[in-house]
């Protein structure tokens, strides 16, 4: 039951046709896994708890540095050798206090991975890392998760949504590795691509609108062009493949 | 009219700025390997003379907007048909 300060708090997106208060309930019921704190994880979790997401737990294992600050918007100059947890649990705690943070010190394993998820509804993939990213993407097959991946380099970023054993996974797109060199990027890149992300996100909790699935969405910012690719379930991928589909 | 290759912002440093490219070939890997021929620049994401995709390397290939996995590169293509190579990216 929404309470007279969250119907006024979120007055104009209840306004949305097809949202409606039922759909703000279910936000505020929803439970949201976010993996990273930083250039997505930033931006991705704002927009999710100024909606009013009810609960969200953000895991991340780094402390703030001056070069994270061109990009990780919830780190501020004042947080400088803080753990990102801490600043981004500060931050949003501040930004709207209705809702729950759940903020997890701690790298994401194969061996913690499917405790850390528990509970939750879908997990937002806002890592820096193509292994981490694979080790979610495995826990959201393995726990029937929807998993919202977005991924940046310099003014390019790409996003696409997962429905388990319904659409293509992200080890279905990516097969291969990448160098773990520090990659460029500009804070308006994962900035676009985070909000999609959230955008996917309330969408999917809302049961509105068309999600981003079996399509890979690529963001083009020096041209500033969004290019659409299809994208198809590989049957011999190797975590998803097992699955029929359903439906 | 020939095979059409887009290739994404992010790989244009190895093709000389050019975002497309003409290419010759009856199936996907063809296309692929004259396209490397084309731009040698582009060694960098090749493997035995081969430009790779996805297997050990990060690039995605899409024939008329559909992705085609490794395993389909023997796919046929036609005159008229467009391809997209994109680099795959991981940052956030």
């Amino acid at each position: 039951m929404l309470t007279p300060e969250e119907l006024e708090r979120y007055e104009r997106q209840i306004l949305i046709e097809g949202f409606g208060e039922e759909g703000q309930e279910k936000l505020k019921q929803a439970k949201v896994f976010v993996a990273g704190a930083g250039g997505l994880g930033s931006p991705a979790s704002i927009y999710l708890i100024a909606a009013g997401v009810g609960t969200m737990r953000i895991v991340d294992h780094d402390r703030v540095e001056l070069s994270n600050l061109n990009r990780q918007v919830l780190h501020w100059d004042e947080d400088m050798g803080k753990t990102k947890i801490d600043s981004a649990s500060d931050k949003l705690k501040r930004l709207n206090q209705n809702v729950k943070i759940e903020a997890i010190e701690e790298t994401i394993t194969e061996k913690n991975v499917s405790q850390l998820v528990a509970g939750f509804n879908l997990i937002v993939d806002a890592m820096d890392n193509l292994p981490t990213r694979y080790i979610l993407n495995k826990a959201a097959i393995e726990n029937n998760l929807p998993f919202f991946h977005g991924a940046v380099y310099g003014f390019e970023g790409r996003a696409t949504t997962i429905i388990p054993g319904e659409t293509a996974c992200l080890k279905c797109l990516y097969h291969g590795v990448l160098p773990g060199e520090k990659f460029p990027v500009i804070g308006v890149t994962p900035a676009v691509i985070a909000c999609i992300q959230a955008t996917e996100v309330i969408k999917y909790i809302v049961g509105i609108g068309e999600l981003l699935t079996n399509r890979l969405l690529i963001f083009d910012g020096l041209g500033m062009k969004f290019t659409e690719f299809k994208v198809k379930r590989d049957p011999d991928c190797e975590h998803c493949g097992h699955l029929i589909t359903r439906g | 009219m020939g095979i059409k290759i887009h290739i994404d912002s992010l790989l244009s440093d190895y093709t000389n700025n050019q975002r497309t490219a003409e290419v010759k070939g009856d199936t996907v890997s063809e296309c692929l390997q004259h396209l490397a021929e084309q731009f040698p620049e582009l060694i960098p994401f090749t493997k035995e003379g081969k430009l790779l995709v996805y297997q050990d390397f990060y690039l995605g290939v899409f024939v008329n907007g559909e992705i085609v996995y490794p395993k389909e590169m023997d796919k046929p293509v036609k005159n008229g048909d467009e391809l997209s190579l994109i680099l795959m990216v991981g940052g956030g």
